[in-house]
């Protein structure tokens, strides 16, 4: 009934049977690394000839795999918490003042979504060289919170956007501090916005790469980085086992992200 | 209200507090990084541009320039092709089915890049599936090398880039009034006829925003070169990490970031244009 091309049956198949091979095309490769990690150590199966769970033995035992797994969560940890302690009160001057200038700063924190992450990897790399930086938690975890920072501040900017401004008003008036203010009427209707941003940052540091690789060595080295050179060089069946346990965490964090998207939207 | 001191304002100096902390490190982590590749691009000893000049000269920056075009242009137009139709597709589906059809749609777009990678040298490599199946059934004959080379770079490049498109051309076709449509057919017009007078007309502008979105976050692709491309496949930014790791040539390292930064500048600017780049998100894994 609601045909974009009027309602020509031929044109419709055709139409059909590339999207169904694009569909495909696009969620056949994220897929198959799932039934791949429960087969043979030895070589890369599919179909898997025996079903074991010797490849998540294997990553569980081996610290240089196990090691980048507990170091990026790590670093995704305190980053998410260090960006969002910087970012959401940020926001919050930038959407509750008149400051002159707002717009450019508003443009300075989204500016690394836009600038090619390679460009910020060779700069940090120059800049941490001198510093001392280089192979450090602290190190990566800085660059981190750069990078997150416009994932916590598009959601929270929003976030401050759906908030009732008249309760902060009428706190006010009645004689609330401004830090009375902040946590008790603005941070409680944010949670959802605040949330959703750091589940973005969570998930955007925990998969981020290029910066790691150009950041970190062998002492602070994040699991991308481990993967990136693991299948460019050896490309061992491990990685079915590391990309399936990313796969599920990246989807459960999406959920995540997903719930509480359309609960802000119905509340608002 | 429009007056500048309600009561839920902050005034300037609590506010200067607030955005303090987060623009000091921003300045200290994002610009003055920038600025160092700036300007280790243009010093040698003093200022000179002979760093840029060496790289017009140098066949390899040229190469990998010429690479990095067709790359991104060709993905970008294959994504287009391919894209348009799947749009089509999700537009006709009634509002639950195109949710669930969206799911899929939307799942690479949450898998890290390097699964994705991972997974694609396991479909299409040379032991992979496609080729398993394919010698299975041309008995050993048939041996397509998929991985490794340019069709590896494409293949990884669509992978990523189709989400994009398919997302910006759905949000335009979406937004057509069907009624017009219905319209046409009452007049007469054909299917080809209403497509090409409508329908592609009216969807204009989500694939423009897709085609731009797509060369700049292709632009700067650095993964899907790295471990699906052959060392002919080289983009920009492997040309950056080769000079900043291999030949440990800083200055030509920043001038090709410079490049690189000034031309994503350039396409970011126009997508701007087109619409808000609030759109924009995840660019250049």
């Amino acid at each position: 009934m609601n045909e974009l091309f009027g309602s020509s049956r031929s044109a419709r198949i055709i139409t059909a049977t590339l999207a169904w091979l694009c569909y495909l095309f696009l969620l056949v490769p994220s897929l198959i690394v799932i039934p791949i990690s429960f087969g043979n150590p030895g070589q890369i199966e599919f179909p898997p000839r025996q079903l074991t769970l010797d490849l998540y033995r294997q990553f569980f035992t081996d610290p240089a795999w196990w090691g980048s797994m507990v170091q990026s969560l790590l670093v995704a940890v305190v980053t998410t918490l260090l960006s969002l302690l910087l970012s959401v009160p940020a926001a919050y001057a930038l959407a509750r003042s008149h400051l002159p200038g707002r717009g450019g700063l508003q443009g300075l924190f989204m500016m690394p979504m836009l600038v090619p992450v390679i460009v910020l990897g060779l700069g940090l790399y120059l800049q941490f060289s001198s510093w001392g930086l280089l192979d450090t938690t602290a190190g990566i975890v800085l660059a981190h919170i750069m990078l997150t920072t416009p994932y916590i501040m598009v959601s929270v900017l929003s976030g401050l956007k759906h908030s009732d401004i008249a309760l902060e008003t009428v706190a006010a008036i009645m004689g609330a501090s401004r830090v009375t203010i902040f946590f008790r009427v603005v941070l409680p209707q944010l949670k959802a916005a605040i949330a959703v941003g750091a589940l973005f940052a969570f998930l955007m540091s925990l998969d981020e790469v290029v910066v790691a690789y150009f950041l970190t060595g062998t002492q602070a080295m994040t699991l991308p980085v481990k993967m990136f050179s693991s299948i460019r060089w050896e490309l061992t069946p491990v990685l079915a086992a590391v990309s399936t346990l990313l796969t599920v965490l990246s989807l459960l964090i999406a959920l995540g992200i997903i719930a509480l998207q359309r609960k802000t939207e119905a509340s608002s | 209200m429009a007056s500048s001191t309600s009561a839920s304002d902050l005034g300037p100096g609590t506010a200067l507090l607030l955005l303090a902390p987060l623009t000091v490190l921003m300045a200290a982590i994002l610009l003055y990084p920038l600025g160092v590749i700036v300007w280790t691009s243009v010093n040698n000893g003093g200022f000179t541009l002979s760093a840029y000049a060496d790289l017009a000269q140098s066949t390899l920056f040229l190469k990998v320039l010429r690479n990095t075009f067709e790359i991104a242009i060709g993905g970008t137009l294959m994504s287009l092709v391919i894209g348009y139709p799947v749009a089509m597709h999700l537009a006709a589906q009634p509002p639950t089915r195109r949710t669930a059809y969206l799911i899929m749609v939307m799942l690479p777009f949450w898998t890290s890049i390097l699964v994705k990678s991972f997974a694609l040298v396991a479909v299409f490599g040379n032991q992979g599936l496609v080729n398993q199946l394919l010698g299975f059934l041309s008995g050993g004959a048939i041996k397509l090398p998929m991985m490794f080379n340019r069709v590896g770079v494409i293949l990884g490049m669509l992978n990523f880039l189709l989400p994009f498109m398919i997302l910006s051309i759905l949000g335009s076709l979406l937004s057509i009034d069907r009624r017009l449509i219905l319209a046409a057919e009452t007049m007469g017009a054909g299917p080809l006829r209403i497509f090409w007078r409508i329908t592609l007309p009216l969807s204009m502008p989500g694939m423009i925003a897709g085609i731009l979105i797509n060369v700049t976050l292709s632009i700067g692709m650095y993964i899907t070169p790295a471990l699906l491309g052959g060392r002919q496949d080289m983009m920009v930014a492997n040309l950056v990490d080769f000079y900043t790791r291999q030949t440990l040539d800083w200055t030509a390292a920043s001038a090709s970031a410079v490049v690189l930064l000034v031309l994503s500048g350039l396409l970011v600017a126009l997508l701007g244009r087109v619409r808000g780049a609030a759109g924009l998100s995840g660019a250049g894994a």
